[in-house]
């Protein structure tokens, strides 16, 4: 079979990888856009462009008050979910005990449950334990979604990672603390950070886990659903064009940092 | 060889063994993975434990590398007994099946690893990776190289040098030739051999291979189901085989079925004549005849001496060994294999009617 492909047919299969990554990535181009547009509503090409909202957003109380909670939320669920991860990961992939493949099951459920109806699971149980909505709620929901896909990402380094190197290690006369800290979280650490880049960015980006469990807290996906609702300003595309972002810049940081440890070493 | 003098240990034995095993065993649940082994290893001796697997032959070294701890007996280094003392405080390294190496470090770091554990310092260490590259014939240029990018010989080396590293006095070996292709396998069994001799350090290794042993070993014992069933030199091993399960280990012998007739034959299921072997021992009836490929010969019709046992056959196939080449003849309800030098191979087309001999003297009988 000739599986070279023709011109035209060579053509075609460009244009429609075009069309695809053009669907796939305009919606985003087009909140930038918006965002360096001065007047209430998008038109294109642009009357008028400016700064101004992002000068806004940054002197805004309110709105660093928003990125503050959404970081801190983001982050202890990134800390939290890593340790979580790491030992998860460790117990699947080196131990075979009663019920593993169970557990994991039970573990991972929470993935394909509709965060909505977990995010009002939560809510009610905490009104019933008389615990205050607040950003540390928010946490406790996004670990509950989080945690099992960090450890699913952990999982997979731990498969592919040979535990024989922790026995030579102490073998070779390291002490346990020794073993995690020369080889376990070395030889892990890609796995780890890609955990939490996951952990990170499905906790910066949720909506609909925040919406129920933050309460009188805001984060910045919350409020931009709530503006969008009622009271739309130019305002809400910048926000959404940070927040993007903000992503961005802790996927890349991410990325480099697997990139530079998977970098052959010596010639 | 063989002086049973060297044999005896304990109070009576000239030299104390490095390593004693009394009545070494390990459970799992009720399952006996090893059953009560004693062996004394002696100092400076290539030591090679055989056996299938599952037969206890890795637990019982995870054991005395202070992986595993014993569930019941003691393993005594240099008299004393070291059951309690974890793996990182022993004089001992291993070389794994999959020699986990440090994937994430180079091959200095990984061969300079022990010593870092034992705070040495960085110039000392450096010097001391240098030295075991040369020696074991590894480049200095691959002291900054990662070990995800080098050749499987090559990483065998490195592995070495890294359980060499901290200067141990015994070396335990897990397999580590197992997942290897044949010829570097070869010559790897080679370099370890020449390595035991420059090293003069006590290697305990463990292999499925008794071919793998015998190339380098000084004794081999044969372990099966937790117990060591047999320990001797090669040599002993080779021509005394304790029974048939030891025989069969060695490769492609021909095992003849065989009870004891009253005039001292040998009654064989499918042959039609008795053969000629040892005499069965007391008592004993049943028993296997233990024929190697390279004692059995072609009997021509007529011309050429015949041979105490004469078995008529068929020619099935021809199997080309290099310098030798290996014959199937099927008789009497099975399948000899018969081994020759190439110039010596018979002039019979497949499916041809052949007859094949062998002397008693060449045959061993063992128990079951």
């Amino acid at each position: 079979m000739d599986i070279i492909a023709k011109p035209l047919a060579r053509r075609l299969i460009a244009v429609w990888t075009a069309c695809l990554i053009a669907f796939l990535y305009i919606p985003i181009v087009c909140v930038f856009l918006v965002s360096f547009h001065k007047g209430r509503y998008f038109s294109f090409p642009f009357d008028d462009f400016t700064f101004d909202w992002y000068g806004k957003a940054f002197s805004s109380l309110q709105t660093q008050e928003l990125f503050l909670i959404s970081l801190k939320v983001a982050g202890v669920v990134t800390a939290i979910s890593v340790v979580l991860a790491l030992f998860g990961g460790l117990a699947f992939a080196r131990f075979n005990w009663r019920g593993r493949t169970i557990f994991q099951h039970l573990l991972l459920l929470p993935i394909f449950f509709p965060q909505a109806v977990l995010g009002l699971a939560l809510l009610i149980w905490l009104t019933y334990l008389g615990v205050l909505p607040s950003w540390q709620t928010a946490v406790f929901a996004h670990l509950v979604w989080i945690a099992p896909i960090a450890t699913l990402v952990v999982s997979i380094q731990v498969y592919g990672y040979d535990a024989a190197q922790e026995e030579a290690a102490y073998d070779l006369g390291a002490t346990r603390l020794q073993v995690l800290r020369e080889i376990t979280l070395p030889a892990l650490s890609p796995g780890l950070v890609s955990g939490g880049l996951f952990a990170f960015l499905l906790s910066w980006g949720n909506f609909p886990l925040s919406f129920f469990t933050t309460g009188a807290d805001s984060t910045v996906p919350e409020w931009l659903y709530t503006r969008m609702v009622a009271g739309y300003t130019p305002m809400v595309p910048t926000m959404g064009a940070l927040i993007v972002v903000g992503a961005a810049a802790v996927l890349v940081a991410g990325y480099i940092f697997i990139v530079w440890r998977r970098r052959p070493i010596g010639g | 060889m063989g002086a049973p003098e060297a044999h005896r240990s304990g109070a009576g034995g000239a030299i104390p063994p490095v390593l004693r095993l009394v009545g070494l065993t390990k459970t799992f649940g009720s399952f006996a993975a090893v059953d009560q082994v004693d062996l004394d290893i002696r100092q400076g001796e290539f030591f090679t434990i055989v056996g299938p697997s599952g037969s206890g032959k890795t637990t019982l070294l995870r054991m005395l590398a202070g992986l595993e701890r014993p569930s019941a007996g003691d393993i005594l280094l240099r008299g004393e007994r070291v059951n309690d003392v974890a793996a990182n405080r022993r004089p001992t390294a291993m070389v794994f099946q999959s020699l986990a190496l440090f994937q994430h470090k180079t091959v200095g770091q990984n061969i300079e690893f022990a010593l870092k554990m034992r705070r040495v310092d960085p110039a000392a260490r450096r010097e001391r990776a240098y030295q075991l590259m040369d020696m074991l014939r590894l480049s200095r240029d691959y002291y900054g190289r990662s070990v995800a990018r080098i050749s499987g010989g090559e990483r065998q080396r490195v592995a070495l040098a890294r359980a060499l590293a901290s200067d141990p006095e015994i070396l335990f070996f897990d397999e580590p030739l197992s997942a290897i292709d044949y010829r570097l396998r070869k010559q790897l069994e080679v370099e370890l051999k020449d390595l035991h001799r420059e090293t003069r350090k006590t290697f305990v290794y463990i292999t499925h291979s008794l071919e793998e042993a015998m190339v380098m070993s000084d004794r081999i014992g044969i372990m099966r189901q937790g117990r060591l069933i047999q320990i001797g030199t090669p040599d002993e091993i080779y021509t005394r085989p304790l029974n048939k399960f030891v025989s069969e280990f060695m490769g492609e012998v021909n095992i003849i079925e065989v009870e004891a007739r009253a005039d001292g034959w040998l009654a064989a299921k499918g042959l039609e004549r008795p053969l000629k072997g040892p005499v069965m021992p007391n008592g004993l009836v049943h028993g296997h005849l233990v024929v190697r490929p390279e004692s059995v010969r072609f009997i021509d019709n007529g011309a050429g001496g015949g041979a105490d046992n004469v078995v008529a056959g068929t020619l099935y196939n021809e199997y080309a060994l290099g310098s030798r080449v290996q014959y199937h003849v099927k008789a009497g309800g099975r399948m000899f294999v018969v081994e020759k030098l190439r110039e010596l191979r018979p002039e019979a087309t497949l499916g041809a009617a052949v007859t094949i001999g062998w002397d008693a003297r060449d045959s061993i009988l063992v128990p079951d």
